[in-house]
């Protein structure tokens, strides 16, 4: 069976935030004091046969099958949370040596003031109970989802079907 | 972690967990928009926010301000108690009071200005949120006074008075059942993303898109047919439009000869619009215009998708919208099924397809017996067609006593930020002798106050919102008020008894209020409070298609009005009773001598996803997405001015002039800067006159005005608040 992962579309995302605040509100992040934001969004501008565009990602920890994150970090503090498949940091274990953050091919580990790594746990701790991670629950345009891998490539795969039409 | 400890993590609700979700509505924005909240409550306190799945209207989900509720209601600036002012106005030293003593003093003073400068010498001023604004108006008819006045002064009712003008109510678009949609400055990213998934899914069944707007937006990138227009020629491109429209015969010859009034001298006026002639104003592609015209007007149904300001926020703002209304009469796509159709508000500005007393509760009626109202001789437009006093006109009337001296300002929620020339405005304001402001927290504004009154949040009180799908929820308060702020119709209520106004309904309280304004929608307050979540109201239908045929449009005429009878009858300059095409008062059109210093069109109030005015400038969450004021720039004109991207500059007007950050984006034309308004250390409205005015409906001209730009260092950048 696949598990449910956060899927992301960014045909779909207008850049609105509201995953990042939804995911600071249900962690209780103080991004004031010692904490980091763990979802990210960027905007990204480029050109298409002289005109120009625009494109948005929200960006948090990928959870991969292959954690290169987990693999490096000398201190166990990182774990695969069974249930969920998501890469769980625990705090308390870690050294704050970084090589989580040299491993992440998407510069995802962040550290807050007391040095040590913070970073998204896909609401393990929701996804147990039958609830969705914040960041897909709130999201307005439905870019960010909470489901199996291949129903939401199933989605991408008929709109580009209808593209063709 | 054993299960327990992992569903407290995971803020799971549920008799273990001792977390309880409890309904309610976010009124950080506008009423077009309030989200449906899930307030996760543990021991009184909440815990964590999201949307309600069965709200029909945000079907859970919500955007990055109402995401931030929680630390909204629990700001460490919230106000606690009543404050009276110990030191001078906006020096921020209060001293807590008792409500006792706020409201007897309050009540001593307005009655005292009352009975020596008359009624009329006090304001009632609303700001946001919107939704105690029937009682307030009901509150200052009551005490006598004809100043019942709103933010909505500079947003919202020049765009309805646009559409009052031409074909007498306002008529939204029906999108549900549209071919078609033209969206007339709409940046939904920014403002209401929840629009954007049924915006893909009528794409997606093949509707056609047309985007009009000054900027690139997501929006625009879905569009068959995008016009990036120069600030403030709405009104050019809308007459070449129906240029095109008459022209190749594609209008409703049946519609217009039976129910228009003025049509052929409308044909005259936009025969001289050809689209190659907008096109030189406008900056667009000619053909684009025509491409543009002929796919509004041959599909059947088409809609227009405007919005509440951008368009009407120039000097020639109503004239501009005018000319974009007169396309919905011209191709036959009023008050039908998939064009644009007149649905009466049920319950503050929105419809709810049930019938309500409100407009009866606010007592409007009463004005008519009350002395003029202020800004009602400089904009008799507005007052001929507005229930509000044109806040704008404040300033003028401060420094003359012209028709009579203001002494007092009762305000919920006062933001002066708002206004044009704002630090003018404030500076105005302070003059009077009284000024009492009830709200959240000690803003700045606030700061300006005698007496300060600490309101609820949305979470903390009831109040009563509907949906246009026919849905209306009563709210239960969430959670205890904090500190001990109260519900603004509670402090309405109370402060009617001590004022004596004898308003035994106001009185009463917000149940018995209720209770009358929905009497006609047969729904009563016990039916309500079975459904804190809110409910369908029983019977509420969609209006009806072509309403007119029984009675005509609410115009004097009863026709839609391409000449209008009323700028007819009131005349002068930039009335013109056809919709015809002046520049901004401040372009490098109309004054090219100002264009040679200050060569860039200025636009402010263009929006950012996380803020909605002043109102989450204040919350961590919010500002870490966003932290330093900054405007957007063209590549072009930044490397002209030596500004690098995310760099300091200044941008200057004959006004003034602020250090912000530089953000360099492509998105923006060359030529054109766009500025957010309202960042503390940085107020973008500062930038203009107060007297930089639309003379129609005393709308400020935020969109469009002229400036220049400069490389900055980080020292100029002033310190500020919120």
């Amino acid at each position: 069976m696949i598990r449910k992962s956060l899927c992301f579309d960014a045909k779909k995302c207008v850049g609105c935030y509201a995953c990042a605040v939804a995911c600071m509100d249900q962690n209780d992040i103080d991004v004031v004091g010692d904490g980091v934001a763990y979802r990210f969004v960027a905007h990204v501008e480029g050109e298409d046969g002289g005109d120009v565009r625009i494109a948005h990602v929200s960006m948090a920890c990928m959870h991969c099958e292959a954690a290169e994150c987990l693999d490096a970090c000398p201190a166990g503090a990182l774990h695969r949370d069974e249930a969920s498949g998501a890469v769980v940091v625990r705090r308390e274990l870690c050294i704050g040596c970084h090589a989580c953050a040299m491993a992440c091919p998407f510069g995802i580990p962040r550290f807050g003031r007391d040095g040590t790594m913070q970073k998204c746990d896909a609401c393990y701790a929701r996804t147990r109970f039958g609830y969705g991670p914040a960041c897909a629950e709130i999201c307005p345009t439905g870019a960010l989802t909470f489901e199996e891998v291949n129903d939401a490539a199933d989605a991408k795969l008929k709109r580009f079907g209808r593209s063709l039409v | 972690m054993n299960e327990l400890e992992l569903k407290l993590k995971g803020k799971v609700p549920g008799d273990d967990t001792g977390i309880e979700i409890r309904k309610s509505v976010c009124a950080i924005c506008d009423p077009g928009t309030q989200c449906g909240l899930d307030l996760y409550v543990k021991d009184g306190t909440i815990i964590k926010v999201a949307g309600t799945k069965e709200a029909p209207h945000s079907h859970g989900t919500l955007c990055s301000k109402g995401a931030a509720m929680r630390q909204y209601v629990y700001s460490p600036e919230r106000v606690l108690t009543p404050l009276r002012r110990t030191g001078e106005r906006g020096s921020g030293q209060f001293e807590p009071i008792t409500w006792d003593e706020a409201l007897d003093e309050i009540a001593s003073k307005l009655n005292g200005i009352k009975r020596e400068f008359g009624p009329e010498s006090v304001m009632f001023f609303s700001g946001y949120a919107k939704w105690a604004r029937p009682y307030l108006m009901r509150f200052a008819m009551d005490f006598g006074s004809p100043n019942y006045l709103t933010e909505s002064s500079t947003c919202a009712t020049a765009m309805v008075m646009a559409q009052q003008l031409t074909y007498g109510a306002p008529a939204g678009p029906d999108l549900k059942n549209t071919s078609c949609v033209m969206y007339w400055s709409h940046n939904p990213s920014a403002t209401k993303s929840l629009n954007l998934e049924g915006i893909n899914r009528k794409i997606e069944s093949g509707a056609k898109v047309i985007v009009i707007d000054p900027r690139v937006t997501d929006l625009a990138q879905l569009a068959d047919v995008f016009l990036q227009l120069r600030p403030g020629t709405d009104g050019a491109l809308a007459l070449a439009f129906g240029h095109v429209i008459i022209e190749e015969g594609l209008y409703d010859r049946e519609f217009v000869a039976s129910w228009t009034r003025g049509f052929d001298e409308y044909k005259q006026l936009v025969a001289d619009m050809t689209p190659e002639k907008a096109a030189g104003i406008c900056g667009v592609a000619a053909a684009d215009i025509r491409a543009a015209a002929r796919m509004y007007a041959e599909a059947k149904p088409a809609c227009v998708h405007f919005s509440a300001a951008p368009v009407v926020h120039h000097t020639n703002g109503v004239q501009n919208y005018r000319a974009v209304f007169c396309l919905i009469a011209l191709t036959g796509n009023l008050d039908v099924a998939g064009g644009n159709r007149i649905n009466p508000a049920s319950l503050v500005h929105q419809p709810g397809g049930f019938p309500t007393r409100e407009r009866e509760f606010t007592c409007a009626h009463r004005l008519a017996g009350l002395p003029e109202r202020i800004g009602a001789r400089r904009f008799p437009v507005w007052a001929r067609l507005c229930n509000e006093a044109q806040a704008c006109d404040i300033p003028r009337q401060m420094r003359t006593d012209d028709p009579y001296p203001l002494k007092a300002l009762f305000a919920l929620g006062l933001n002066y930020r708002m206004f044009p020339g704002s630090q003018d405005f404030l500076d105005e304001v302070c003059k009077l002798d009284f000024i009492v402001d009830a709200d959240l927290f000690l803003t700045d504004s606030a700061k300006h106050a005698d007496i300060v009154l600490p309101c609820c949040s949305s979470a903390e009180r009831r109040e009563i919102r509907c949906w246009p799908m026919g849905y209306v929820q009563f709210t239960q308060p969430a959670i205890e008020p904090v500190g001990e702020s109260r519900s603004d119709v509670d402090i309405l209520a109370e402060l009617s008894k001590r004022l004596g106004l004898g308003d035994e309904l106001l009185e009463a309280g917000i149940e018995a209020c209720v209770e009358w304004m929905m009497e006609p929608s047969g729904l009563t307050v016990k039916d309500l409070d079975e459904h804190p979540e809110g409910m369908w109201v029983p019977g509420a239908k969609p209006p009806a298609e072509r309403k007119y045929l029984d009675g005509g449009f609410r115009t004097p005429s009863g026709k839609v009005e391409f000449v209008s009878s009323v700028l007819e009858d009131v005349g002068g300059e930039g009335c013109e009773a056809l919709p015809s095409y002046r520049e901004p008062a401040m372009s490098p059109v109309s004054r090219p001598d100002l264009a040679e210093e200050y060569p860039l069109v200025l636009g402010l109030g263009a929006r950012l996803p996380m803020y909605q005015h002043t109102r989450t400038f204040r919350l961590p969450w919010t500002r870490s997405l966003s932290p330093d004021p900054h405007a957007d720039v063209n590549p072009a004109d930044a490397a002209a001015a030596g500004i690098a991207d995310g760099g300091w500059m200044t941008v200057a007007t004959p006004k003034g002039s602020l250090t912000v950050r530089a953000h360099v984006t492509g998105l923006v034309r060359e030529g054109d800067v766009h500025m957010y308004h309202d960042w503390p250390q940085a107020n973008a409205n500062d930038l203009l006159d107060g007297d930089y005015l639309d003379p129609i409906s005393g709308f400020p001209g935020y969109r469009s005005s002229l400036c220049k730009i400069a490389p900055a260092s980080a020292e100029g950048r002033g310190a500020g608040h919120d």
